[in-house]
């Protein structure tokens, strides 16, 4: 009986000893440093990253190879740092960091890789617009048609994703087998045909896992259901990067109890001899294959057809060219028969430069049993065309849409149901075959003609070119009434601009980096932006039109034709390189973001989905370790900290790490304001014993008692709170990590300023308060609301407020350091004062009003 | 310009040729650009270019041995070294073999641009002279 309490006391005793032990100070804060400085260096890495996924850098393999290996060590030094920091409280994540190693070097030997929740289906309404490598390239272009350009495609689809195909190997233990044979074919002991018949053989004879079957029947409704589908293919990499025309099958018209057959028709084309053949020729790993399938309700299309937004044959790119016939769209595709054809002009009004209605003999329809036939055409419908103009120019309006999203020539499928509805089928790069008698001639001398308003100016964010008229915005109103095709014109490039980026031809902002949240959002719609353009604002004109070369950085006055077409038909967009789809592919790995709320139940090491979760948890852990920093320097020895003499009675205690105080300084215990240097300590200073900041007007007489104790700091006011919190600021030259309690609120400030904008940062966090929790949540979104005006990144939760700003410059950083100053000054007694949500906007006012007026002064967070 | 300037590229990672050849292009050279280092070497044996960029660290040939090839055919053909292993041992060797500039990889298509023009300008000029 004694034993146990015996041992868990021995126990405590090594745990309180171990608890009680004098810390290091100096290694605790040298470890939090750690954190922060490879905290930094990992965003430097992500925003990289960022930056050669835009196509301005050549960068090739080992250059991810290498990113992947020092995020790797970067991010081990940092789990132990935390730990060390923490007393080993994080563990898990050794763990964490190994799954998402793991994860990524997966992606560099080209292997997909899923976890254990990863859909085996999803409809088209509701799967992801970022994992191709889920949903296969087809249907990702089919949901973004749907989703992004609200264009109209086939109802009813189902994705069967790459992780139903990879259990599908699995059950039928076909990986190996595939695998050995088609080492056998690159050895050259057996040809792609009889490589090709081996493995279908396989797969066609496999069996369909009932986690799969199940889905399908559920869609289609089973053997009971009449509806017809179609089952196509969509496979890793086709239609969204690599073409793949025609390589797959799809099988159409299919009766609901046929349609797993179909399904394993086309996981077997996967490797159709012309397949194999296509993967070996774009450098692709055989493990890059795989295959989603799309069941779509049949389309019975009274005309189908293609367009080629770029006219092929006489290299035009202001025409582009529709093909037409009757019935399904084989006759097209497969060249069966003579189709009408109709050249357009793609500027407005949609000029139809050319018709030719072909004699048509066939067409082909679907069967009442399944599958097609082709049929003869009765005699009236031989010589008629199949289009009015009106049809014409929708799907001329439409493919120009096609065009534009996706940055390069496409070749478009499309249909007319019985019903007279159109249907875009599928949007694929249109290849356009070079040119070889032509030498290369200097375009940029063919674009002298057009006047130059910016040249080389700006940092690429996404390389290209774009045209269209200018239209600035400034603020969430602007934003309602932003045209299709617009040039998007701003000062700061703030997250709330990301509504309109689909819609922008091309972006041009004066300030913003290629590593932000906006930039990441432009380049995943291949929008060509500039950022760093000054004077932009100032000189370009709503209204006006212009061409934005974001690969020369220049911008032209007009609309420059011949640089637009010279882009359209460069023969290789470096989208589809292989290392481009790897560095999108780690890029989608490393740098989102899904921890945002430290409140959450998902804010855990297991939570961490990505690189930058990873940093950011231990971010978040390490800050908060540390709020107990003061306490932590109480309690460790040989730590020299001055005591700030000032008027404003804080009692602020100051810790030197280096050049944060002025070397001339002699201590004689009395450090005053004016013998720090350290920049952001100066900054945030100035703001806050500015005029009528601390000492403002009378406050209200009744809360004058609240208000002495408020200004009080803790430490004077022994027995009310611990001793050990006392207010801190740790500095150097360029960093401070400032700890404030006025009265019960919590201020953290952890902060940055150098000249070289990179580095720069502010980390402020604001919690707890001493009245009921309605009026400490209006204080914080007052604080939202104003640190929202000067484009921190704000995040709410109850009364804790955590806001960020990065990258901007030493001069910005300053200005916002200062803002901060009279904030912490004027929020000091606020949640006391709000009696209702209106005195917010009236607060918000007042706060303006103490600080001169800033060019940023009318922009709103986007809510 | 009368006649294109001729330029060869040289680099084991098909991607790097594949987005220099039509960059440079584009600004009005004449490019050839080849993956296989035996092949370019063949290929500078039979013709001269006015400029070579060349990677360093390739599978079959060192790269410093191609550019000492190079030179010593067509001493005045105008290297350019671009890699990924930059040390600043490599740079001062590549230097010391008169290579026109040194660029580490990754790089901005802009910069290897800039260098190539004043290259050429270097090219330009000395023949007028």
């Amino acid at each position: 009986m004694t034993v146990v309490p015996r041992i868990f006391r021995a126990l405590w005793n090594r745990f309180k000893k171990s608890r009680e032990s004098p810390v290091e100070f100096s290694q605790i804060f040298d470890r939090f440093q750690g954190v922060l400085q490879n905290h930094q260096r990992v965003m430097e890495l992500i925003a990289d990253l960022g930056e050669k996924c835009g196509g301005e850098y050549i960068f090739d393999r080992k250059y991810l190879v290498d990113v992947v290996k020092e995020l790797h060590s970067l991010l081990l030094h940092m789990v132990q740092e935390l730990n060390f920091i923490s007393s080993n409280k994080y563990l898990a994540l050794y763990h964490t960091l190994d799954r998402i190693i793991s994860q990524l070097e997966a992606e560099l030997r080209g292997r997909l890789s899923f976890d254990q929740n990863t859909p085996f289906a999803l409809t088209l309404e509701d799967a992801p617009l970022d994992r191709p490598e889920l949903i296969g390239g087809k249907a990702n272009v089919l949901a973004i048609i749907s989703r992004n350009l609200k264009l109209p495609i086939p109802p009813n689809g189902l994705v069967i994703t790459t992780r139903a195909y990879r259990l599908f190997l699995e059950v039928n233990d076909l990986e190996d087998r595939i695998y050995s044979l088609l080492e056998s074919w690159a050895t050259g002991e057996r040809d792609e045909y009889s490589t090709s018949r081996q493995i279908r053989y396989h797969i066609l004879a496999g069996i369909i896992p009932k986690e799969i079957s199940k889905e399908i029947e559920q869609w289609t409704g089973g053997k009971g259901s009449r509806k017809r589908w179609a089952v196509r293919s969509s496979a890793y990499g086709e239609d969204g990067e690599l073409s793949f025309a025609g390589i797959h099958e799809s099988v159409l018209n299919v009766p609901s109890r046929d349609v797993p057959y179909a399904y394993k028709r086309v996981l077997a084309s996967l490797y159709s001899p012309e397949a194999l053949v296509y993967r070996q020729r774009m450098n692709m790993l055989s493990e890059e294959a795989a295959m989603a399938v799309i069941i779509q309700e049949m389309v019975h299309s009274k005309v189908s057809g293609v367009i080629h937004t770029v006219d092929i044959s006489e290299e035009n790119p202001d025409h582009l060219v529709v093909y037409a016939s009757w019935g399904l769209g084989r006759t097209v595709v497969e060249g069966r028969d003579l189709v009408d054809i109709f050249v357009v002009e793609k500027a407005p009004p949609y000029n139809i430069v050319q018709k030719e209605i072909a004699v048509k003999t066939t067409s082909v329809k679907p069967t009442n049993a399944g599958g097609e036939k082709e049929e003869m055409l009765p005699q009236e419908e031989r010589g008629a065309s199949t289009l009015s103009d009106e049809d014409i120019i929708q799907l001329t309006k439409w493919a120009l849409t096609l065009e534009r999203y996706f940055k390069y020539p496409q070749e478009i499928e499309w249909a007319i149901d019985q019903g007279g509805q159109y249907v875009i089928l599928q949007s694929r790069r249109l290849l356009i075959p070079k040119r070889r008698d032509q030498p290369g001639e200097d375009i940029t001398t063919l674009c002298d003609q057009y006047p130059i308003l910016f040249k080389e100016v700006g940092t690429v964010v996404h390389s290209g070119v774009g045209s269209g008229v200018v239209v600035k915005v400034a603020s969430g109103s602007d934003m309602e009434h932003f045209p299709e095709g617009g040039v998007l014109v701003t000062k700061y490039t703030a997250p709330w601009l990301a509504r309109i980026v689909p819609k922008a031809s091309a972006i041009i902002a004066e300030r913003g980096s290629a590593a932000g949240h906006f930039a990441t959002i432009a380049r995943e719609f291949r929008v060509p932006t500039l950022v760093g353009v000054e004077g932009a604002v100032e000189n370009l004109q709503d209204g006006q039109v212009i061409t934005v070369d974001a690969r020369s950085r220049i911008i032209y006055a007009g609309r420059v034709k011949e640089l637009l077409a010279y882009e359209l038909i460069q023969p290789f967009p470096f989208e589809g390189m292989p290392e481009f789809r790897l560095i999108r592919r780690l890029f989608r790995r490393i740098a989102p973001l899904h921890l945002i709320d430290p409140s959450s139940p998902d804010f855990t090491p297991e939570g961490c989905q990505s690189v930058h979760d990873v940093v950011r948890f231990i971010h978040e852990k390490a800050v908060e370790e540390l709020m107990d920093l003061p306490g932590l320097l109480q309690r460790s020895s040989g730590v020299h900290v001055y005591t700030l003499q000032s008027e404003i009675p804080l009692g602020l205690k100051v810790l030197n790490l280096g050049g944060g105080i002025d070397p001339k300084f002699i201590d004689t215990g009395k450090l005053k304001p004016k013998d720090i240097r350290s920049v952001p300590f100066r900054a945030f200073w100035s703001g806050l014993s500015g005029p009528g900041i601390w000492s403002t007007e009378p406050v209200l007489v009744d809360f004058k008692g609240i208000m002495s104790s408020l200004t009080r700091t803790p430490s004077e006011t022994s027995g009310i709170t611990s001793s050990a919190e006392f207010n801190l600021a740790v500095i150097n030259q360029t960093y401070m990590n400032l700890h404030l309690r006025l009265g019960y609120h919590f201020n953290l400030i952890d902060t940055k300023v150098e000249p070289d904008s990179h580095h720069n940062y502010i980390y402020f966090r604001f919690v707890g308060g001493v009245t009921d929790n309605i009026r400490r949540s209006r204080r914080a979104k007052l604080l939202e609301a104003i640190l929202s005006r000067y484009h921190f990144k704000v995040d709410v939760k109850g009364d804790l407020v955590v806001a960020r700003v990065l990258h901007l410059s030493e001069e910005d950083m300053i200005q916002r350091l200062q803002m901060l100053g009279r904030l912490v000054g004027f929020t000091r007694q606020l949640d006391i004062q709000l009696q209702a949500d209106e005195d917010i906007t009236n607060f918000v006012g007042i706060f303006m009003s103490l600080n001169t007026p800033t060019e940023e002064g009318t922009q709103w967070k986007d809510h | 310009m009368e006649r294109p300037l001729k330029i060869l590229i040289l680099d084991d990672e098909p991607i790097v040729c594949k987005r220099l050849q039509p960059a440079l292009e584009k600004l009005g050279y004449e490019v050839e650009s080849f993956t296989d280092s035996v092949e370019a070497t063949r290929r500078i044996q039979e013709t001269s270019y006015d400029i070579v960029i060349t990677d360093l660290k390739m599978k079959e040939i060192d790269g410093m041995r191609f550019l000492e090839e190079v030179k010593s055919r067509h001493p005045k053909t105008e290297v350019i070294v671009i890699t990924g292993f930059a040390t600043m041992e490599t740079a001062k060797q590549s230097f010391r073999k008169g290579v026109f500039d040194f660029i580490a990889k990754p790089f901005k298509l802009g910069e290897l641009q800039e260098v190539v023009n004043r290259a050429a300008a270097k090219i330009l000029g000395e023949s007028e002279s």
